[in-house]
């Protein structure tokens, strides 16, 4: 006992907390021997002060005196004892929604065993979190999207093209014709969606192979390149043209811009080789006479071709709306007599990369035709 | 709206991790198999042609 009054003036919340927990039960032993509540005490602790010095005092004198022969036996003292631990605690969590400085010291002592309930969920904060994973989600699709279009499709249209090969091959292997007869050029059976001719460009290595389709819709394209419908054939005099993706669907034509004068483009159909070489670029038309390719024996038959193909140079970038780059005679206005077309092949992709704001265009100009014999391949195929 | 999801699915953790990921499987399919290739056309990437 003799610990308690000391301790009460010491700690004024906690000896105005246990006040009025015990007060009014119990007035005399009250608030000193539990660790007081610091909480309670706080609003009382001003006017509670008074009372506790007086406390003592009457505790002693006043209250002696009659409790003086009871006190051996009291009972009350582990009273105070059950009381304070639930108490307290209750008190303790309303207060601490609203008194910060309490927390501040009493935080340690009480809130370890027991984590506030989190508060419930509002409209407005269910709303937030909502749109939040709405958004969230939103970005996953579209980074989805963007693997779809790089990566899956190439799956997709890789078993096509594997498809539309398969059926060339059968197709070609049903009645072979040796030693090609140029008559028989004509007699493509063109059903649109499928294959009827193989191409390769040495120049992007040795693996680089595709089926050419007949059509150029999206469903023919993503079987691989695709020939515009009533353009000429290959080999011919026209504008074989050809259309591939540039990214995915095998993006048949991805690297199509790095392609130079000369290079060797090779179409196999199903009795003839034809190789086209690329024409000049546009840069390289003026000097072309003087440059190191022109003298290259391979490249003898590709320069500039004069009018009406002045125009028509190896590399160009266009709108998507000037269909001129496939006419016969590309950006020519006027009619020439098939007999004087120059065989050409005309590649289109998107451009840039990932748009299609505009077109890239190849032109090339058919150089050599090999007839088609067993184990005959064009030397062509050893460019790189 | 996960927590919702996740507070909907039956049975114990590892059931519900099991359903969970076929949900987002079954979602995912869906995406690249049916709702990707309808809207691809639709956007702007893949216009190789020129008119004719």
């Amino acid at each position: 006992m003799p610990s308690t009054p000391p301790r009460g003036p010491g700690t004024p919340p906690g000896g105005a907390l246990g006040r009025p927990l015990n007060g009014d039960p119990e007035p005399q032993t009250p608030g000193r021997r539990p660790h007081p509540g610091p909480p309670p005490g706080a609003p009382q602790g001003p006017p509670g002060a008074p009372p506790d010095a007086t406390r003592y005092t009457s505790a002693f004198s006043g209250s002696l005196p009659p409790a003086g022969p009871a006190r051996p036996p009291r009972p009350p003292r582990p009273r105070p004892v059950d009381p304070p631990t639930e108490i307290i605690k209750s008190v303790d969590d309303d207060y601490d929604d609203y008194e910060d400085e309490y927390d501040d010291y009493e935080d340690d002592d009480y809130e370890d065993d027991e984590p506030p309930p989190p508060p419930p969920d509002s409209a407005a904060r269910k709303t937030v979190r909502t749109v939040g994973e709405l958004l969230i989600t939103l970005g996953l699709v579209i980074l989805l999207f963007v693997v779809y279009e790089v990566y899956i499709t190439d799956l997709i249209s890789a078993g096509k093209q594997d498809d539309a090969t398969s059926a060339l091959d059968d197709k070609w292997g049903a009645n072979t014709v040796q030693g090609g007869d140029p008559q028989r050029q004509a007699q493509y059976d063109l059903v649109e969606g499928e294959a009827f001719a193989k191409m390769y460009i040495p120049a992007f290595g040795p693996d680089y192979k595709f089926s050419v389709v007949e059509g150029t819709s999206d469903k023919h394209l993503e079987i691989g390149p695709g020939h515009y419908v009533n353009t000429a054939l290959p080999g011919a005099p026209g504008n074989f043209a050809v259309a591939g993706h540039r990214v995915g669907k095998g993006a048949p034509f991805n690297d199509l811009d790095l392609l130079n004068a000369c290079d060797a483009i090779i179409i196999e159909t199903k009795t003839e080789w034809f190789v086209y070489r690329m024409l000049p670029k546009a840069n390289e038309v003026a000097g072309w006479a003087q440059s190191d390719k022109a003298k290259d024996p391979k490249c003898g038959k590709v320069s500039p071709l004069g009018a009406p193909y002045d125009k028509t140079v190896g590399q160009e970038i266009v709108l998507p709306t000037q269909g001129e780059v496939i006419d016969p005679v590309p950006h020519f206005e006027g009619e020439v007599p098939q007999a004087q077309q120059v065989a050409l092949l005309t590649l289109t992709t998107c451009h840039p990369r990932f748009s299609d704001k505009q077109r890239l265009i190849v032109h090339a100009v058919l150089t050599q035709g090999y007839p088609k014999a067993e184990g005959f391949v064009p030397e062509e195929f050893k460019e790189q | 709206m996960y927590g919702w999801i996740w507070r909907h699915l039956p049975g114990p953790l590892p059931v519900r991790i099991l359903e969970a990921t076929v949900l987002a499987a079954g979602v995912v399919a869906l995406l690249l198999f049916v709702v990707f290739p309808w809207i691809e056309p639709k956007l702007p990437f893949n216009n190789v042609t020129t008119p004719q």
